[in-house]
């Protein structure tokens, strides 16, 4: 009898290390070595890690997003051979032809076992910049913006092309957007509704305005005496990971704005 | 000792004895033997798998998928713009809590098992009977994969009874390609039509008509996926990781003999129905010219049982097999235990007849040029603004202060003491000031209070003196600005509800029909059909006039629905199409089909969103760069003048946003089937 208990372990304890293993990441341009800057959430950076040990047909861990600074921090991951990949408003690292046949993978495949730093290298496909600062008249935020290309349309074209279905719009600048929020997080999923703006550009007519100064404007009145965080994005006509449907904004930093 | 000695060797006999081969199949084991040979026991079989089946009716609810219960469900609430509630159930159609997945296989195995097995007893049955048993099997096999594609995409096409155990190669089936998984449809399809008798065995079982119908539904589905793909950014299409195949969406080199043939067998099917004339539109009180007739007829064509439009009906059984439809749904004052499931929109309001418009086509509220302009148009009663809608509205939709179970419908958002006339409430009615409510009006919260309005019923509601009485400032069927249990819109649903006044309401209690086809669904998927052939320049399969079979279905519809007839023939255009469309939006409202429309038609993501409703609306009205809203219409009095008049905004009460990417277009497959096969993809897109 007592044999027969002992042996189902009743009195250990669940013994299995809990996860701890820290990965610090953080995603740059390969040009400038400055952080792609991003959203918060899931039109940002996506983060997507698949542990390998555990053989082909394995699932991916759940996803994760990267902060608006472009970097990522995930303290609680088991040890384990990870395949480490990005997708975002850059050249796809991960690229397979129309047949699903791998093309290339820039992913970082490696052994997690205490506290890692990464970093990815990519191609933004644009800069956003500001130019000088934005002024505040009436309520209304006046901001001016420049968006350069930050892959060369031959290189997108090489490394994209392959992929299938390629199209020249693809490289077309679409939108401007103007986020304005309370939130110093602004962008994307955090703006006011009522305040943010966005410029659209319909087919290549944008061609001749990069590297120009482009005046945005914010809607409605912003009452005065509080200060708020403004952000602006601009995205081509390509969206990552190919099939989403998604088209992410490169964005530029956010700015504290005291409306008075 | 000996006794004992005695007993044991008598204890292990027995059990020696035991060893013997026993192949006599225990008497609690239904087989094939007993099942397979009679009608009563193939009954037995046919009850199983129709109990199994995927409909969408009163157990169904989107968010959650079919988990077979009628717990808070309501129609229309999933971001397909006909309805919102309070809920957090009323959400976009992105996925379903329970996936259709393991259900699924399940009934295809039942029906797999019957194709295979039933020969072998063939000689007990005639052969009409024989091939009509064959034929329901055949159409469960295609309702079930039909169900899962319009999902996922490419599904695995489990065609033969699988043994368990056996190897893996045996077990294990990848997804097709999504074009393989519309063929096999068609396919089943067509097997279960060329068997089935044109009359069904026993109510709600399946005959060839049903099974042409669905084929219809199915192949519009498969015709407008094939084609609309094309148009979502990049191409809605996809090779799955492990197998190659391509698991969404078609390829490039044929997308376009895809759609043309699925449209074509859309068509037939539909005119097959048509011409063989077994059905028509319900139209036993309708009364050329006389709305208030044709008005009653649409009320009760939805739960007359002998109605000749009825195609295929689920029937609900008091006290026996019920539902909860009418608990859930009906107006606030007659709530049991709950009320205002479904609150129609006025955008849904906004695609019928009968209303005066801005230039822009939304409903007149003012006498500007656009609601947040000039002056608010008053009325004697809140009916009068809908004295000349379209009588099909009035089916669906309870107008405020009209009649229900004999009582009128109190809808009132609250009281205005100001002077007349009346400037619009807001500056701004636009999408980015959705968020502004009445609440925090100064005329509500500020000192010279003009606005009065009502966050819950009863003792909660503010009074307001009016020619010596005291008025409630919300009516008694809401709308309350902090109770979400009245309607949330102004508007209430009047369609599937139980309108007998002395029926018993409550949990359960409900017994209504839910319509799953019906002879308009055909007229309607003939007329899409017709126009999408004629738009690539295909030929009508039959020698028929594909837009004069169009029109005629079209004005067969309205003319019934009481709406404005078409002026000349529809054009092969995307106009025609649209015209098309839209009558499809109206009505087939509330009964689980639009959401499959917006999805097929590929019009919920943000780029192709101008098509939300069918016709072309500018989708900036209603939405930002990702999510978009729903309006409702609510009834103000004036106390200055003793007349009503209407503010249209956003959803005041329980605002709900929706979005839709092109992703949500294919649902994620659960991901514990993709983690436990070696073959089952994920969408590449995810």
């Amino acid at each position: 009898m007592l044999a027969l208990v002992s042996s189902c372990s009743l009195f250990e304890a669940d013994s299995y290390d809990a996860p701890d293993v820290t990965l610090v990441g953080s995603v740059v341009d390969v040009l400038t070595g400055k952080p792609v800057l991003t959203d918060q959430g899931s039109e940002g950076i996506r983060v997507r890690l698949t542990e390998l040990s555990w053989g082909d047909n394995v699932e991916h861990n759940p996803d994760f997003y990267c902060m608006p600074d472009g970097t990522f921090q995930n303290t609680k991951l088991f040890k384990g051979n990870y395949h480490i990949t990005v997708d975002g408003p850059f050249v796809p690292l991960l690229r397979r032809d129309p047949d699903g046949k791998e093309l290339a993978d820039e992913s970082i495949v490696m052994n997690l076992e205490t506290s890692h730093q990464v970093k990815f290298e990519v191609q933004p496909f644009l800069h956003v910049e500001w130019v000088g600062e934005p002024t505040v008249q009436n309520g209304k935020i006046t901001a001016k913006v420049k968006v350069t290309r930050g892959v060369s349309p031959e290189d997108f074209k090489a490394k994209v092309e392959p992929m299938g279905n390629y199209n020249d719009d693809f490289l077309n600048m679409t939108d401007i957007q103007f986020f304005v929020s309370y939130s110093s997080s602004v962008g994307y999923r955090a703006r006011d509704e009522r305040w943010s703006s966005r410029l659209d550009y319909s087919g290549n007519s944008f061609e001749d305005l990069f590297g120009q100064t482009i005046t945005i404007e914010s809607n409605g009145e912003i009452p005065a005496g509080r200060t708020v965080f403004v952000r602006a994005a601009a995205r081509i006509n390509y969206n990552t990971p190919v099939g989403s449907g998604t088209r992410r904004w490169n964005y530029n930093e956010a700015k504290e704005i005291l409306v008075n | 000792m000996k006794r004992l000695l005695f007993i044991l060797a008598i204890a292990a006999s027995g059990s020696l004895n035991s060893c013997v081969d026993m192949d006599i199949t225990p008497k609690n084991i239904v087989t094939d033997n007993e099942l397979l040979n009679t009608p009563a026991g193939m009954d037995i079989y046919m009850s199983r798998m129709y109990s199994l089946m995927p409909f969408e009716d009163f157990k169904y609810t989107a968010q959650w998928g079919f988990e077979s219960n009628g717990w808070l469900n309501s129609t229309g609430i999933e971001g397909t713009g006909e309805a919102v509630n309070r809920e957090g159930l009323s959400a976009s159609f992105t996925g379903e809590r329970t996936s259709y997945w393991s259900k699924g296989f399940v009934l295809i195995r039942d029906a797999n098992h019957l194709i295979e097995t039933l020969p072998a007893f063939r000689e007990n049955f005639s052969e009409e009977l024989y091939n009509h048993y064959l034929g329901e099997a055949y159409y469960v096999r295609a309702m079930t994969f039909y169900t899962m594609a319009k999902r996922f995409g490419g599904i695995p096409l489990v065609t033969k009874v699988i043994q368990y155990p056996s190897s893996e190669d045996e077990m294990e089936v990848p997804r097709a390609s999504e074009e393989e998984t519309w063929d096999q449809i068609l396919a089943d399809f067509d097997q279960a039509i060329e068997l089935l008798m044109p009359q069904e065995i026993k109510e709600g079982y399946a005959n060839k008509y049903v099974a042409l119908a669905f084929k219809s539904e199915a192949m519009l589905y498969a015709g407008s996926v094939a084609k609309y793909n094309q148009d979502v950014s990049g191409r809605l299409t996809g090779i799955g990781r492990k197998t190659g195949v391509r698991v969404i969406g078609f390829d490039e080199a044929s997308w376009r003999t895809a759609s043309v043939r699925y449209f074509t067998e859309a068509y037939q099917a539909a005119r097959t129905i048509m011409q063989d004339g077994k059905y028509s539109l319900y139209k036993k009180r309708w009364i050329a010219g006389d709305t208030e007739a044709q008005y009653q007829n649409m009320v009760e064509m939805f739960s007359d049982l002998s109605s000749p439009e009825n195609i295929y009906v689920k029937e609900y059984i008091f006290p026996t097999a019920t539902h909860s439809f009418d608990a859930y749904n009906m107006p606030f004052s007659f709530r049991s235990p709950l009320s205002a499931g479904t609150c129609p929109t006025l955008d849904f309001v906004e695609l019928f007849d009968g209303f005066d418009r801005y230039p822009d086509g939304s409903i007149r509220v003012t006498n500007g040029d656009q609601n947040a302009s000039g002056e608010y148009l008053m009325f004697d009663s809140p009916l009068d603004f809908f004295k000349d809608a379209e009588p099909r509205l009035r089916a669906y939709v309870i107008f405020p202060f009209d009649q229900f179970r004999n009582k009128q419908i109190e809808v009132r958002g609250g009281v205005y003491t100001g002077d007349a006339p009346i400037k619009p409430f807001f500056s701004s009615y636009a999408y980015n000031n959705a968020d502004t409510r009445y609440q925090n009006l100064s005329i509500y919260n500020g000192s010279s209070k003009s606005l009065y309005l009502s966050p819950r019923e009863g003792g909660s509601q503010e009074l307001v003196d009016y020619n010596g009485q005291q008025m409630t400032a919300a009516g008694q069927e809401g709308p309350f600005f902090d109770n979400g249990e009245a309607t949330v819109t102004g508007l209430y649903l009047r369609k599937w509800l139980q309108t007998n006044p002395s029926a018993e309401l409550g949990e359960g209690k409900s017994a209504q029909p839910f319509i799953l086809m019906r002879y308009a669904d055909v007229l309607l998927n003939a007329a899409e059909a017709a126009i999408e052939l004629e738009l690539v320049g295909a030929s009508s399969p039959d020698g028929s006039s594909l837009l004069q079979v169009a029109t005629d279905a079209i004005n067969a519809i309205r003319e019934r629905a009481g709406a404005v007839m078409l002026q000349g023939t529809l054009t092969g255009d995307v106009n025609g199409r649209n015209i098309v469309r839209k009558e499809r939006r109206k009505e087939l409202a509330f009964e689980h089909k639009s959401k499959w429309d917006i999805r097929r038609w590929r019009v919920a993501h943000y780029e192709g969103r101008d098509g939300f409703w069918g016709e072309s609306r500018d989708k900036n009205k209603f939405s930002n760069n990702e999510n978009f809203r729903f309006r409702g219409l609510y009834p103000f009095f004036s106390t200055k003048t003793g007349k009503y008049f209407f503010d249209a905004r956003f959803q005041w009460i329980a605002s709900k946003t929706f979005g839709y990417r092109p992703l949500d277009y294919y649902f994620e497959v659960p991901s514990g089937e993709v983690a436990k096969s070696s073959v089952i993809d994920q969408q590449p897109n995810r």
